[in-house]
């Protein structure tokens, strides 16, 4: 597989049914997990099996609202509804967002220059880097990121780990469906957000590669020295 | 006596979990398979009294497995019902299932459904969902 990101726009009946099959597998969980404990004494809630459902049960809702989320700003990218803030993004400064935040990851090594720099809206770098680094560190595989100039003035930001299925970009279901942790619609997302901000998403064996449009121009800041 | 055994394919792990939790709530016997090729592996060697399919797996999907069931004599009688999220209660038409039950159904519809199948062997169909 490579390259070309012909997407999922042209099927939209076939990313729908996709979106309502990711969303009924754990709403069903969460439903059947919350009647179960309903059923039980309080004696048996605080038992293993109680706190065993009332885990998957908050398991559950949280992946839904992640595939919520995730499917609201793939209609909203779509319709075109999205007042888009464009500023100069150094890469380096978002990955290191992206990682402080808590996740179910193995080792990621980042290997991105702060002098390289985007000019994108900073909440949806965000969110399509978050999401390309959540399919690349799928069961938990090593993550390398790393970023460089490509032709068109554009800068090459390149996620390896998980390797991409084939086909991955352009339906879903060959993507990671019924992915645990509701991560499922990420590559549509993370498409839809490089289209936004004219850029593109093509992935590879070597991984992902998120193109946007460079910022001419940026000197990165120094970091303040610290207090003696 | 001998509780049936049902054996429930789908690769996502917490519908596993809480489908074989539902079931031995009830004093079923329970198996579990993550694809249709783990699956057809248990049904030989276990024989199941009811199978309840998922339908959209990696490795080997639920349409694919029903087929093959169907062409090994030993258990080709083996009752399907098909657990699905995708809407379209053809699909387990189109494979033999003898019911089909859209994902996120009742508690109480499965273990009707269940019952009714882990009973009656054969003849009859149970289809529920949209």
């Amino acid at each position: 597989m490579d390259g070309a990101d012909s997407g999922d726009g042209s099927n939209r009946a076939g990313f729908l049914g996709f979106v309502a099959h990711e969303v009924r597998n754990p709403l069903s969980t969460a439903l059947w997990s919350a009647e179960l404990l309903s059923r039980m004494s309080a004696e048996q809630r605080s038992g293993s099996r109680g706190e065993r459902l009332s885990a998957m049960c908050l398991r559950s809702i949280a992946r839904v609202r992640q595939l919520v989320e995730d499917h609201f700003l793939c209609e909203r990218l779509d319709a075109g509804g999205i007042l888009l803030r464009f500023e100069p993004i150094p890469l380096r400064e978002v990955i290191e967002t992206i990682l402080a935040r808590p996740g179910d990851r193995g080792p990621i090594d980042v290997r991105v220059d702060t002098s390289l720099a985007v000019n994108a809206d900073r909440t949806l770098v965000e969110r399509a880097l978050d999401a390309l680094v959540a399919v690349a560190s799928a069961d938990k595989a090593a993550v390398r990121i790393e970023a460089g100039e490509a032709s068109g003035g554009r800068i090459a930001l390149t996620v390896a780990g998980h390797a991409p299925a084939p086909g991955a970009l352009e339906d879903p279901t060959k993507g990671s469906p019924s992915d645990a942790r509701g991560r499922s619609l990420a590559l549509p997302l993370a498409r839809r957000i490089a289209a936004a901000l004219g850029g593109a998403l093509a992935a590879s064996e070597a991984g992902y590669v998120l193109s946007l449009p460079e910022a001419e121009g940026y000197i990165a800041r120094p970091k303040p020295a610290a207090h003696p | 006596m001998t509780h049936p055994l049902v054996l429930v394919v789908d690769d996502d792990p917490d519908i596993l979990d809480a489908i074989c939790d539902i079931l031995e709530v009830e004093q079923y016997r329970v198996a579990r398979a993550r694809n249709g090729l783990e699956a057809l592996e248990r049904v030989e060697e276990e024989r199941p009294a009811v199978i309840l399919l998922d339908l959209m797996m990696p490795v080997m999907d639920g349409v694919t497995f029903a087929r093959a069931l169907h062409e090994r004599p030993a258990v080709k009688d083996v009752p399907i019902l098909v657990i699905s999220a995708d809407g379209n209660p053809a699909r387990a038409a189109s494979v033999g299932a003898r019911g089909y039950l859209a994902k996120p159904f009742d508690i109480d519809t499965l273990l009707g459904h269940v019952g009714a199948l882990s009973a009656d062997g054969a003849g009859g169909s149970s289809h529920a969902g949209a």
